[in-house]
């Protein structure tokens, strides 16, 4: 499927602010499920510098630096993606946990691509013991790794309420796993948090969700969101495979892959520093649109709560 | 054995007799641990040469004389010196040192030298190969979850060619000494080694307590090993006379002091992460006169928080883009960002295999056995033998739970936590290793005059020079206050011992003086740190303020024992006065009217008062203590001496006399502070900044007391007084013969330019610094503090004594305040009206 993204951040301050030094992480990922046809980020106002790097996870990140007095910072990505994901395959046909978790420790590949980096809390996805009790459930003795995982996925999903109002960006999980509400974000941090309580490698990953308008309406401009979901290295035969625990399905043709870290941190699709006195507000608007497709959404709804994709 | 020990005192033949008795009684009295190893009893029970060398001379100190010349030493460098101090409200903490030096012979060093110096080397090739072509992982020599799991394994730093080549400037090791009397390399310190600098302050300590012994036991100096850590940082830049900065998390550090004293003692810039910019591949030091290019960085900020962009986002100690500088060659930090990697106990057990791997070689100084959970083999090994082993953390990550964040013996924990820790084994083996329980050796340490054996621990230091791995002849040596000889319990209770290796020929005397022909002359200092420059303002309007107060409670004072006074009893003077104190934060409002005794006393004492006495000097204090390496040890002492004077007097309520006189002690070691910084700082921007916050607060003070007692309607008794408070009786009476009169007073206090207390004095002298102070124009035109200046100066030179309104004085005072402004926004890090950095945030 190729895709046409815009992703446009709007962030406005009370006061002018001086001095802004941003790293972006926008530029879609290339990788073999999907390849990046187009790329491009406009900053106004006018960045005075602005360098591409790679960052330590394989994203291609800009690092921006704005010296001259502003109100309103604009950063809008624009790219097409052709997406061509991988059939899951059947989830029984996996590696029984404890053989992911033994081959994990054992690895040789030190970089993103290998299980290791991924193995480790860190300050978002800290190992809590109840966190880690409440996965556990879904993996008993020899349960094949996918099958397991996607349990997990799918109890998040029954368990938990989507709730935009209930966290923001640095709720912590343990809080958002206790109350059991929060966002994409929310979610997958917990999930995150219970593979790793249980010694397997996952990953964070940020980007799109196609969105499928109600029958009969046209689609809105800007009504999409940002995305983010699981990435769990399910043994070297199977390598990653994504869960997505907000809609409870697997990562697919739907699913742009924008950035993949430990946790949000890592891939945060703006990070940077301002020097403003005031208070800023934020819009984030996200168009994804699918560009030869006509064909019946792959997304499921189960439960069909309110109806529609959460994100 | 005690009939060795008892012999043992009279091996000595050429004691004095009290002498002797003292030895034997000492070594008599001395209990080493069966079975253990100790320094100063061989397995004989007898003592070794260099010790018994030792502790004879030792001895002869007549005991009052050593307790004194020890103390003397030891408070002496503590006032001004780099102890480990926590800042809290109730003052600091001071870490004890044991007057016995830790002593080692040659054999004996020689020994821990080569295993200290092979250990650095082997950590460097290791640092060299993760974070270059990982041909350990990829060959299975090392598991790459065993270096993922640590916070310092940088992901961002693999493939960085590291300026200057290197990984490791300083690298220290913390050694034990096992039951068979071998040394054991207990953890390894690659982040960024504390401690080098209070093994100097100690052997300054003990060097100055007894000279006599010190230089006849031909103990190894120091000073080589810090020359040549400072030329292997100089090697590093890309060209001659680098600027080294040492990157400091700040005042808060708990080794901030150490820091400091290290900055100075090699002549390095202690920054902060807010003193530097990074930009197009470059750091810049925040300077007075604009970005100045900072070279090499010695880095004493964890690397987690060196690049808030990059790494931990919630840092506030880094520089934003501070990577990318160092990725770009642009400039060369050490140790290295990602080097604190080699300090995971995961990595110990791999040791000697890794030393054959990288160096070819057997590793010549045994580490803690310890086995990495993260293997099959090894877990099963741990699980095992759960009972007699230690457990700790394999790596120092964040969000470990508290499961064990120390080493611990699985046999002190409770049921619950025992079993915790094997549910976490399992879910998590390789968050572990075991380690095999070390006993650690003891040395003597001093108590009540009495010698008994404390366990202890050994930092040795290695430093990369151009010449090659050094390792520093000493070390930074702590010993347990408790008889618990596992190296595990080694808590915060520890003190600190210097450490003695005997030569067996004469050293070389050697300080830190450059030879000749590394030396230009150069008549200007390196560019002053805005940060500095912030903090030299501000402790010279603290003390400015601090003086002006303390002249306010002494007329109060006055008022009370001399009936001549000019504010006797009570009337409006008084009222002015106390009003005077209410503004300026030092008295309550409630307090007007009341006793002029008990508003003296608050004044001085008041510690929640922001403007009483003891408030100020604190704040002086505190201000100071943030830029210690810019001030002379004289400055410092004096400075701490003022707190604990006026601290000790806010105990008891103080009789009229007490508090005159703690006024005038006060106001003497004000004076004497500013007599130091007048004589004996060097005229540089530094000292211009300190004179510039005392001026500006002189001027805007002697307006405020001008409006207050040379009003229009000014009585005899304020006039009086004002001459008092700015310190003019004298120049007035020699002037004026015909008495006090308004416009001469007037003109006296504010415009008369040869009164070193006047407006006028001021102002010039501000000018003065101005003119000086580098400019940041190129085209020529005026900078925003002359701005502000300069009218004010023609102002006040061409007023009118007896014209003067209360507004225009108010006038004045103003201009000056934006004067202090406009010197903020121009010079320092953050303008008058900084704005706090914060954070873009938001899901975005």
């Amino acid at each position: 499927v190729i895709y046409s993204l815009r992703h446009r951040t709007t962030y406005r301050y009370e006061e002018a602010v001086t001095f802004a030094r941003c790293v972006l992480r926008l530029t879609p990922r290339g990788s073999d499920t999907q390849t990046v046809l187009k790329s491009s980020i406009t900053v106004t106002p006018r960045p005075s510098s602005v360098k591409e790097g790679r960052g330590p996870f394989g994203e291609t990140t800009q690092t921006v630096v704005i010296d001259k007095p502003h109100e309103v910072l604009v950063i809008e990505a624009n790219s097409r993606i052709d997406v061509h994901a991988k059939p899951t395959g059947d989830p029984l046909d996996s590696e029984p946990w404890e053989a992911v978790r033994a081959a994990a420790y054992k690895t040789s590949l030190l970089g993103p691509d290998g299980p290791a980096p991924f193995l480790y809390p860190t300050r978002r996805t800290p190992v809590e013991p109840a966190i880690t009790a409440y996965a556990r459930e879904s993996f008993p003795a020899g349960k094949p790794i996918i099958a397991a995982a996607a349990d997990l996925m799918t109890r998040i999903r029954s368990d938990f309420s989507y709730d935009p109002e209930a966290t923001t960006v640095s709720t912590p999980t343990l809080e958002a796993f206790e109350a059991r509400h929060g966002v994409c974000q929310d979610f997958a941090h917990v999930m995150i948090s219970g593979l790793r309580g249980l010694g397997l490698p996952a990953a964070y990953v940020s980007g799109y969700l196609r969105t499928i308008p109600p029958p009969g309406k046209p689609r809105l401009q800007g009504a999409d969101a940002t995305h983010a979901w699981v990435s769990v290295w399910c043994g070297q035969a199977r390598s990653w495979v994504g869960f997505d625990p907000t809609n409870a399905i697997m990562a697919g043709d739907d699913h742009i892959v924008l950035a993949i870290g430990r946790d949000y941190s890592d891939v945060a699709p703006i990070d940077g520093i301002i020097l403003a006195p005031g208070v800023q507000t934020l819009k984030v608007e996200v168009d994804v649109i699918p560009q030869n497709v006509q064909r019946e959404p792959d997304v499921r709804r189960p439960g069909s709560v309110g109806g529609g994709v959460r994100a | 054995v005690a009939a060795d020990t008892a012999t043992a005192g009279r091996e000595r033949q050429d004691l004095e007799p009290s002498a002797a008795k003292r030895l034997s009684g000492w070594l008599r009295g001395y209990r080493p641990i069966q079975g253990i190893p100790d320094e100063l009893f061989d397995r004989m029970g007898r003592p070794r040469a260099d010790w018994l060398s030792f502790l004879g001379d030792f001895a002869e100190y007549p005991e009052r004389e050593f307790k004194s010349r020890f103390d003397l030493a030891t408070r002496h460098i503590r006032d001004t010196g780099v102890t480990y101090r926590i800042y809290g409200e109730d003052g600091e903490r001071s870490w004890p040192l044991n007057p016995l030096p830790l002593i080692l012979n040659q054999k004996e060093w020689k020994q821990i030298a080569e295993g200290v110096e092979q250990r650095a080397n082997l950590i460097e090739a290791l640092l060299q190969d993760v974070y270059g072509d990982a041909s350990l992982v990829a060959d299975g020599s090392l598991p790459a979850a065993a270096l993922t799991g640590s916070v310092d394994f940088i992901q961002a730093m693999r493939g960085v060619k590291p300026r200057g080549g290197r990984y490791l400037q300083l690298y220290a090791a913390d050694l034990g000494r096992g039951p068979d009397g071998r040394w054991w390399v207990l953890d390894d310190r690659t982040q960024a080694p504390s401690g080098a600098g209070y093994a100097l302050e100690n052997r300054l300590v003990l060097s100055r307590a007894y000279p006599n012994l010190y230089n006849a036991m031909n103990v190894e100096r120091l000073a080589s090993f810090f020359d040549g850590f400072r030329k292997g940082l100089a090697a590093a830049a890309d060209r001659a006379d680098p600027r080294i900065c040492l990157l400091t998390p700040g005042p808060f550090s708990e080794t901030y002091f150490e820091q400091a004293h290290l900055a100075r003692y090699l002549g390095f810039l202690l920054v902060e992460g807010d003193d530097l910019v990074a930009r197009d591949g470059r750091v810049y030091v925040r300077t007075i006169a604009g970005l100045k290019r900072a070279d090499v960085i010695y880095r004493r900020v964890d690397a987690d928080f060196i690049d808030p962009l990059e790494l931990n986002s919630a840092s506030q100690l880094g520089t934003p883009s501070m990577l990318d500088a160092i990725r770009a060659g642009g400039v060369a930090m050490l140790n290295m960002p990602g080097s604190g990697l080699a300090e995971s106990k995961a990595l110990l057990g791999f040791m000697p295999k890794l030393c054959r791997r990288l160096l070819g070689e057997e590793l010549k100084m045994p580490n803690v056995a310890t086995w990495w959970c993260g293997q099959p083999v090894e877990r099963e090994l741990v699980e095992r033998n759960l009972d007699v082993l230690a457990i700790a953390p394999a790596f120092n990550g964040p969000a470990q739970d508290g499961a064990a964040s120390r080493p611990r013996l699985v046999a002190d924990l409770s049921p619950e936590e025992q079993a915790a820790l094997r549910a976490r084994l399992t879910d998590r083996p390789g968050d572990f290793v075991g380690q095999e329980v070390v006993q650690l050796s003891t040395m003597p340490v001093l108590r009540a005059g009495k010698l008994e054996a404390a366990p202890f621990v050994l930092r040795v230091y290695a430093a990369w020079t151009p010449d090659g791995m050094r390792i520093m002849p000493g070390g930074f040596c702590r010993t347990s206050e408790r008889l618990d000889v596992r190296a595990i319990s080694m808590g915060e209770d520890a003190c600190t011992a210097d450490v003695w290796v005997i030569d067996d020929k004469p050293v070389e005397r050697m300080t830190l003086l450059a030879s000749k022909e590394d030396v230009k002359v150069r008549r200007i200092m390196g560019h002053l740190p805005s940060r500095a420059a912030d903090n030299l303002f501000w402790l010279g309007r603290y003390s400015e303020r601090a003086e002006a107060t303390l002249r306010l409670a002494r007329s109060l004072c006055t008022s009370l024992m001399d009936s001549e006074s000019a504010i006797h009893g009570a009337g409006e003077t008084l009222t002015g006065l106390q009003q005077l104190l209410i503004d300026w934060g030092a008295l309550d409002e409630e307090a007007l009217g009341g006793g002029a005794l008990e508003a003296a006393r608050d004044a001085l004492h008041d510690q929640t008062a922001y403007g009483s006495v003891i408030y100020l000097v604190r704040a002086a204090r505190r201000t100071a203590a943030s830029m210690r390496e810019r001030l002379s040890a004289d400055f410092w002492s004096l400075l701490n001496q003022l707190e604990k004077e006026l601290t000790e007097g806010a105990q008891s309520p103080l009789s009229e006399a007490e508090a005159l006189q703690q006024v005038e002690s006060a106001l003497q070691i004000l004076a004497a502070l500013s007599g130091l910084a007048q004589e004996n700082m060097n005229r540089v921007a530094g000292w211009r900044f300190l004179d510039m916050g005392r001026r500006i607060e002189r001027g805007v003070n002697t307006c405020r007391l001008a409006r207050t007692f040379a009003h229009d309607a000014a009585t005899t008794d304020d006039l009086d007084l004002l001459l008092d408070l700015a310190d003019s009786q004298i120049t007035y009476r020699a002037r004026y013969l015909v008495g006090l009169a308004l416009t001469p007073v007037r003109d006296m206090v504010l415009l008369d330019p040869f009164n070193t207390r006047s407006l006028a004095f001021q102002v010039h002298t501000l000018r003065d610094h101005l003119a000086v102070l580098p400019s940041l124009q190129a085209d020529g035109m005026l900078e925003e503090p002359n701005r502000v200046l300069l009218p004010l100066a023609t102002e006040v030179e061409t007023a009118e004594a007896g014209a003067l309104s209360a507004a225009r004085m108010q006038g004045f005072e103003r201009t000056l305040l934006r004067l202090s402004g406009a010197v903020a926004d121009r010079y320092f890090l953050q303008g008058a009206n900084a704005v706090p950095t914060v954070k873009l945030a938001g899901l975005a």
